[in-house]
Parts: C-alpha cells; sequence; structure tokens
C-alpha cells in the first residue's frame, strides 16, 4: 500500500510542476496590484503578508498570527496572496476537524493531494497521532518538497479544546520535523488568549483592523453592479440609476446601521434587502430619483424597523410591503409558539404556578395566595426592601428553584376548581420537564425532594395565563416595572 | 547613495537566513561546555549520567544543544561508540510511544519484531542488553535527549523517567539522560522514588546573565551585530557592503537607539523576541528602502508595547462598547457579576434617555452580546447551570483600557464617552 501511495504521490507530483513550470514566477507588483484591487482598504496588511511571503528563495518565518474581528477579509486576502505568489498551501479550517486524528489526516492528504474516492477509500493516509504526523510528513517531504510551503489554519480558537498542547506544537512544527514550513494561524481573538505568555513561542503577528466608516462606503459601493441586478430582478419596470444615487442611499444606509454592526458580510445582506425598499417609491411613481430628501424620509422609518432584524436573518419574500410585517410576524414568534402549544389544562396552570413558584419569593406565598391573610405590619425591613435597586429584582436574577410541595400548593391555591391529587398530575409535571419548561435541579435518586426551576420567560407565561383568563400580573411581586 | 535593488535582494535573502535558519548558538559558553563535556564523557568513558537543562522558552536551549550535539558527532569516533535517542514531549506523547521511537531511533526494530514484554522495563532493559557486547567500555553508550521534559512528568507512573534514571543510576549500560524544560520548578513534577534516581544536575540558562563584566544591552547590541552585519563572504558588490554595514554601525552607537534596546530589554530578553523583531524589519526592505533606520526600531518597540486589547475595544461597535460600559458600570456599583438582563435594563435605561441611540430592540442587543463574549472580552462564571439571560458574566478588561479605548476610537456619539466616564446617565 506504501507502495502504492507514493506513486500515486508522484505522478500527482509531477503533473503539478508541469502546471507550475509553463507559468512564469509572479510579478510581485501585479500581485500587489491586483489583490490590492480585489481588496480595498487592506493595502497595509497585504503589504505586511506580501513583505513576509514575497520572495521563493527566501526563506519562511515558522508562524504567523493573523487576528482580526469577523470579515475583516484575513482568510480571503491570505488564500489570494499565497494563491498568486505560487506557493504551495494547504488551507484547513479547525471547524472541520472534530477530532486531532481528522485535522492530521486533513493536513497529511491535502499535501499530498490525495482524495478519498466514495468507491475506492484508497491511497489515503491515516494518521492517528502527532508523532506519525511528524514521521508521515517528512515522508511525503522526501517525495514533494515541502521546503517552503505554507500551511494555513482558520479558527485556530477551537484548538484550545482539542488535544493539550497541539497549538504549542504547531507553532513547533518547523523544529519538529525538520521541514521549513510556515504556519499561518488565522483566528478572531488575541494571541494571548490562548496560553500564558511565558510558555509558548510567540509568533509574528498581523493584525487586521475593522473597517472604518468611510471604507465600508468606499467598498459597498463596489456592488454598484449587483444592485443594478436586483432592481432588474425585483421590478417590472427598469429603474435607471447612476452610482451617486447608490452613494447617496448607503450613506442612509450606513448612518442607521454603523453603530450596530461593522460587520461587513452582515451590512452587504442588509443593505441589499434595504435597497428594494428604497427604489420602491420610484417603482411606484410616487417619487422621482432625483428626490432623495423624499426618499430618505421614506426610508428612515424602514430602515429603523429592519434594524431590529440585524443579524437574524428574516426570510424575506420578493414585494417590498411584507417586508414590514414578516419581520414583525418573526419577533412574535416566540409568542406564537406559546399559542400554538397545546398543553392540557392542568398542565398550563401547572406551568403558571412553577413560573410564580420561581419568581416570588417565599415569604410572599402567604399573603399572595390565601384568602384570609393578616394584614402585613409595615415594618422598617419592608421600607427597605421596598426601596431595593433594580438590579435585585427577581426578573433580573433569574429563577429560584422550588420544592415540588410548593409547586402544588400554588397549583392549588389559583386553580378554582377542586381537583384531586392523582397520577395525571404528576406526569403532566415530568411532561413539562421532558419539554425543558422545568429543569430538575436536585438528582433524580430523590423521590420527596425533588426540586425545579422555571425555564420560561414572561411573555410566554403572559401569553398562557391570557388564554387562561387568568391574570398573572395579580400574583407577581417584583412585576410591576414590566 | 543607493543599492541596486539585486544587492537589497541578496541582503535580504542573506539577513533572513541568518535570522530564520541560524542554528549558531551564541554566549552561555560555561554552559555549553559543561554540557559539551558531560555527553563526551559518556561516550568516551561509558559514564551513566542525567541531566536537565532549564531555561525559558526563547532562550535557544535547543539550539545550544544541538550545537553540542553538532560538535560530538564532528568527533571521528561518535558513529561507532554512541546512539542518540532525541524525545519530544509534544510528539511522544505517551511512553509506549516514546519507547517504539527510542526503538526505531536505536535501529532495533527488526531485534525486537515479535518479542511479547511483561513491562515496560523489561523491554527498555532488552533494548539496551541489545546494545551491550560484554565490557563496560566496549558497548555502545546512548544519549536520550528529552525535550519538553516537562511533559513527560505527566505521564502514567512516569515509567519512562523512572527506568532511564534507574538505568543510569545503575551501571547497567552507560546511557546520558539529558531533559530539557521550560519550568524551573520540575523537579517537584517528579515522583519521589524518580527524583531520588535523579543525578540533580542542573544547568539553568537565563538570558542576560551570561557575563558579570557586560550589562544586558551591550549582549543585546553584541547579538543584533551577529545577526545583521554582513559578512565579507557575501557576493554582493563592496560598496553596497559597506554601506551597510556602516549605517549599522552608527545606527548602534547612537543614543537614541540604546535607549529604545534598553526599553525592549526591560520588557522581553529573550532572543526569540529580539529575532521577531528584527525579521519584522528585515522583511520591510526593498529597492525604496535599502537601510535600517531608528525609527522602524521605534515602531517595532510601539508594537511590542501596545496593548492589543485596547485595539479590540476600539473595533467594537458602539452597541458593543456600550454594553462593555454598562457591564463597567454595573460592577463598579453593586461589586457584582452581572447578568444579560441587567445589562439590558442598564443599558435600555441609557438608551431611553439619549434619542440618539437607536437599538433596543432585545435581539440585536443580545446578538451584540453574544460578540463580546466570543471576542473573550467577557466571560460566563462557570459552575452557573441557568438560562442564558441569566447567567452571571465577568469583565475581561480593565476600566483603564477601556477608557483609553474609547478615547482613541473616533466617531462615538458623545453621550457614550460622557456615560463611559460617569455612571450617571
Amino acid at each position: 500500500m506504501a507502495r502504492r501511495f507514493q506513486t500515486t504521490v508522484r505522478r500527482r507530483v509531477t503533473s503539478a510542476y508541469s502546471v507550475h513550470g509553463s507559468e512564469l514566477s509572479p510579478n510581485l507588483k501585479h500581485v500587489k496590484l491586483y489583490t490590492n484591487e480585489c481588496f480595498p482598504c487592506r493595502s497595509n496588511e497585504i503589504d505586511q503578508l506580501l513583505n513576509l511571503f514575497k520572495s521563493k528563495e527566501e526563506p519562511y518565518p515558522c508562524s504567523v498570527y493573523v487576528y482580526g474581528g469577523p470579515s475583516t477579509g484575513k482568510s480571503s486576502i491570505i488564500k489570494h496572496v499565497l494563491k498568486n505568489l505560487k506557493i504551495n498551501y494547504v488551507m484547513i479550517n479547525i471547524i472541520e476537524c472534530y477530532t486531532s486524528k481528522n485535522l492530521y489526516e486533513i493536513i497529511l492528504n491535502k499535501f499530498s493531494g490525495l482524495h478519498v474516492y466514495p468507491l475506492n477509500g484508497q491511497p489515503y493516509t491515516k494518521c492517528e497521532n502527532l508523532m506519525e504526523f511528524t514521521y508521515q510528513l517528512k515522508k511525503i517531504s522526501s517525495i514533494i518538497n515541502l521546503n517552503g510551503s505554507v500551511l494555513v489554519i482558520d479558527k485556530v480558537d477551537e484548538l484550545r479544546d482539542m488535544d493539550l498542547n497541539l497549538l504549542n506544537a504547531l507553532l513547533k512544527l518547523k523544529e519538529l520535523t525538520g521541514i521549513s514550513l510556515c504556519v499561518v494561524f488565522v483566528s478572531e481573538i488575541l494571541f494571548e488568549k490562548y496560553v500564558s505568555r511565558s510558555n509558548v513561542c510567540e509568533p509574528i503577528k498581523i493584525y487586521f483592523p475593522q473597517y472604518t466608516k468611510e471604507q465600508l462606503l468606499e467598498i459597498m459601493k463596489k456592488d454598484y453592479n449587483q444592485a443594478q441586478h436586483l432592481i432588474v430582478n425585483n421590478f417590472q419596470k427598469p429603474i435607471h440609476f447612476d452610482l451617486t444615487f447608490y452613494h447617496n442611499y448607503l450613506n442612509v444606509f450606513l448612518s442607521v446601521f454603523f453603530r450596530a454592526c461593522k460587520d461587513l458580510a452582515e451590512l452587504k445582506h442588509m443593505s441589499k434587502v434595504n435597497f428594494i425598499k428604497y427604489c420602491d417609491p420610484i417603482n411606484q411613481n410616487e417619487n422621482t430619483i432625483n428626490d432623495s430628501v423624499t426618499l430618505w424620509r421614506n426610508m428612515a422609518p424602514l430602515l429603523k424597523s429592519s434594524l431590529e432584524t440585524l443579524y437574524l436573518r428574516v426570510l424575506i419574500k420578493n414585494s417590498a410591503k411584507s417586508v414590514e410585517i414578516q419581520s414583525k410576524e418573526f419577533l412574535f414568534s416566540k409568542e406564537k409558539l406559546a399559542q400554538s402549544l397545546e398543553l392540557p389544562y392542568y398542565a398550563k396552570f401547572l406551568l403558571i404556578a412553577a413560573y410564580l413558584a420561581s419568581y416570588n419569593p417565599v415569604k410572599d406565598d402567604k399573603r399572595l395566595f390565601m384568602k384570609f391573610h393578616e394584614k402585613s405590619k409595615k415594618s422598617i425591613k419592608d421600607v427597605k426592601l421596598k426601596s431595593k435597586v433594580s438590579e435585585h429584582y427577581n426578573t433580573q436574577l433569574g429563577p429560584k428553584m422550588f420544592s415540588f410541595d410548593r409547586l402544588l400548593a400554588i397549583f392549588y391555591a389559583i386553580l378554582d376548581k377542586k381537583v384531586g391529587f392523582n397520577n395525571n398530575l404528576l406526569v403532566q409535571v415530568s411532561s413539562l420537564v421532558e419539554l425543558q419548561f422545568l429543569i430538575t435541579i436536585s438528582d433524580n435518586c430523590s423521590l420527596d425532594g425533588q426540586k425545579y426551576k422555571c425555564n420560561i420567560n414572561f411573555e410566554f407565561v403572559n401569553t398562557i395565563s391570557k388564554m387562561l383568563g387568568f391574570n398573572i400580573r395579580k400574583y407577581l411581586s417584583d412585576f410591576s416595572h414590566m | 547613495m543607493s543599492t541596486p535593488s539585486s544587492d537589497v535582494q541578496k541582503i535580504r535573502c542573506y539577513l533572513k537566513n541568518q535570522l530564520i535558519n541560524n542554528t549558531q548558538f551564541i554566549g552561555h559558553d560555561r554552559e555549553k561546555k559543561q554540557i559539551f563535556d558531560l555527553l563526551k564523557r559518556t561516550i568516551t568513558h561509558g559514564e551513566s549520567n542525567s541531566a536537565l537543562l532549564i531555561g525559558p522558552r526563547g532562550a535557544g536551549k535547543t539550539t545550544l544543544v544541538n550545537n553540542v550535539l553538532q560538535e560530538l558527532k564532528d568527533l571521528k569516533y561518535f558513529d561507532s561508540d554512541a546512539i542518540l535517542v532525541e524525545l519530544h514531549g509534544l510528539v511522544h506523547t505517551d511512553d509506549r510511544m516514546a519507547l517504539k521511537s527510542a526503538t526505531t531511533q536505536m535501529n532495533l526494530d527488526n531485534a525486537v519484531d515479535g518479542k511479547v514484554f511483561g513491562t515496560f522495563a523489561e523491554n527498555l532493559a532488552f533494548l539496551l542488553a541489545c546494545l551491550r557486547t560484554g565490557e563496560k567500555h566496549t558497548s555502545k553508550s546512548i544519549i536520550f535527549i528529552i525535550e519538553e521534559f516537562d511533559l513527560f512528568c505527566n505521564h502514567h507512573n512516569q515509567t519512562l523517567l523512572y527506568n532511564l534514571f534507574d538505568v543510569s543510576q545503575s551501571a547497567q549500560a552507560p546511557i546520558c539522560v539529558l531533559g530539557i524544560t521550560c519550568r524551573l520548578d520540575v523537579i517537584e513534577l517528579l515522583e519521589k522514588r524518580v527524583k531520588s534516581r535523579f543525578s540533580h544536575r542542573q544547568f539553568f540558562l537565563f538570558p542576560g546573565q551570561e557575563d558579570e563584566n557586560k550589562s544586558n544591552l551591550d549582549l543585546y547590541l553584541e547579538k543584533i551585530e551577529y545577526y545583521l552585519k554582513l559578512p565579507g563572504s557575501l557576493k554582493i558588490s563592496a560598496a553596497s557592503k559597506k554601506a551597510w554595514n556602516s549605517n549599522l554601525e552608527d545606527i548602534m552607537n547612537e543614543k537614541k537607539f540604546k535607549n529604545i534596546l534598553q526599553r525592549i530589554i526591560d520588557i522581553d530578553l529573550s532572543v526569540h523576541t529580539l529575532k521577531n523583531i528584527l525579521i519584522r524589519i528585515v522583511v520591510t526592505l526593498n529597492e525604496n528602502r535599502s537601510s535600517l533606520s531608528i525609527e522602524q526600531f521605534q515602531e517595532q518597540l510601539n508594537i511590542l508595547e501596545k496593548d492589543e486589547t485596547v485595539q479590540v475595544l476600539q473595533d467594537l461597535t458602539c452597541l458593543e462598547l456600550c454594553l462593555i460600559i454598562a457591564i463597567k458600570h454595573h460592577m463598579e456599583i453593586y461589586d457584582t457579576q452581572p447578568n444579560f438582563e441587567m445589562i439590558l435594563t442598564r443599558y435600555t435605561k441609557f438608551a431611553n434617555a439619549n434619542s440618539n441611540m437607536q437599538i433596543t430592540q432585545r435581539n440585536v442587543v443580545m446578538k451584540a452580546f453574544e460578540h463580546i463574549e466570543k471576542l473573550e472580552l467577557i466571560s460566563k462564571i462557570s459552575g452557573n447551570k441557568t438560562q442564558k439571560e441569566y447567567q452571571p458574566f465577568s469583565l475581561l478588561v480593565t476600566p483603564q483600557q477601556i477608557s483609553e479605548a474609547i478615547k482613541k476610537s473616533h466617531g462615538l456619539p458623545t453621550e457614550v464617552v460622557q456615560w463611559a466616564n460617569s455612571s450617571f446617565a
């Protein structure tokens, strides 16, 4: 099998070389210009990368750490640069590798150019641990020269959940294998979040800062053609607009969205959604294309409402009018869930009782649920409690746990009818637990002292109690502010 | 005076090689000599030994040992008298693997093939016996270089270490065990029975303690000169070489440069950091910039001193920054760890007071909250299993960092800046 593996690799290599051999060595200036054109506003970062990798004759540093916020172009720029410099590189994403074995195998197979074929599993390198990994890597390097190759590892933060010291080993891959292989790490978090500083060799770091508002505007302006297509696809009557019109729109759009979001991918998505709405008055002949003030006035409330669905990716249909309704619908979908949920009559009361038990202090039970309770005397303690700050409200602290007895007591107190205590009730409690509306706190073995917590929020329980015609606010001690 | 671009390229290539592929160790002559003598005694006299080489990361421990081994390999009797076994704590993650690798490195795969061993010790004893050819001085000596020695201490029962030290004590076969580690407390990690078999010979490799007559700055300058000075053998025109070297000398003599270096030394003394700084400077050399300048070093010092967390905070959106501020205020006022509900209430109170802040939708705020959690600016307090909204969080950035980030970032609404400075919204 080993022999077969070698010949396959060799075959692949010769084919790879024939491709590379025919092309001239990449022109650095050309690559630089081209990359800057593809990725505007990143010239500083591109320069740093190119400086490290520009010449194949010169050695690369053994590890580079690239970090920065989401969608700042880290991975794509690295890929673009390495590809255009014609460097032999392998790019993997840790998200794809759920175990370290998986990681090793993917790296090895990508370096040797092997694939898994569905019918024929061979040849495919198997690798269990780091020792085998270094051995195999050396073996591959003896066939294909891996010196001057680059290994790019994306989402490195996931490495912390994998084998201990794996990051350490990857940082030192050059030392461990003796191959001058450069490892580029890509991540969103700071390097110091990985290990204590003293315990690891620091790589060379490159930071990708988030785009500024002006830069975002410039980048999004490049979507002008796409926006035109969008209009053509969505309206029967084509609207002809120029770049300044689109620029104005983006300006309006960013003035609302920039404070909440700097993520380019998300902004692009939202701008696409909103651009149709922006153009809708023109389509219906209510406005002319030059009347930017009226357009803006139309748009401002729409943008505000669509800001509420940021990151939520509400499904949008083509017609512009329905967007708003749909987003509203989405926001109230939880309420709908509560309505559509078909719980038995008593189970609903049990759920309400559980909510009351979780969010009311025990000492208030007597006052809230007994018909003929004594008038509570006001003590200094009570006055002090009245003035307690909002941070200590039960709504803010989350549910408290309660015993099964208390749940039953409250259940009988809020239910008008007499109902016998029987198995059916007990079963309903356990089915509420099953549905994750209640969480058991104590372990299952104790039959008597079972403790629970209520796992639903106020909106949910409010909907349910409305359906039953039950006024829940009357029985809550801390909810006056809601 | 300009250097031709081909020369610049050659200079850059040479310097990069010098910095990245260099295996020459400089300084610490005493330790180097001691280790060399120790290993040599094992080879020539068949003396068994064990020792530890301890020093911080990036101090050049591995480079030193590799240098020593290279010198030993140059001796003509090395091949016939000694076998080198290199084990690495990161690679050989358990004793079984380490032994397998050792067998391969001793070229004993054939001898072991098909044999069944009862214990680990038997296996190791067999390996050593294979190498013994009778009398003590005629048998081959084995040198075990154990890198990341501390990781071997975590192995089950420390079997490998126990056996190796045991052999080195009891004159079975001449072996020398040299452990390399960066943990100063490594002796404490050893079990009692292992510790008692260790010779307690330790070498320490701390940067900046090499010579009592010279200051750290001088040593650092020497290293820079070693890395950056062009030798006579480099094939470029004499003029550009001279220009480079004289420029280097000029820079090194300047007071400002020395001040910068002193700052760097105060932060981090290791060779690794120095190399990283020099690499970053050297790679920027090109046709337009063919010589070094003090500004480049100043820039690197600034990078070294810069607080990266502030940078990350600056990159946050206004909404995320507001949440961070809200958490900060909460912790200042109540001295407890807030959860999402509390932060949302505090933020909503602020946003309602200022019409400029438009975002109050719960879901959007939740997303922003999740984002700052993902960036690890805040972290969940473990051991608290409740709903996401009620999970307490702690802030991982300091108030100073927040106020610095707010000072530096532009375009923030004035209300936010004011709010950051005082909790009265």
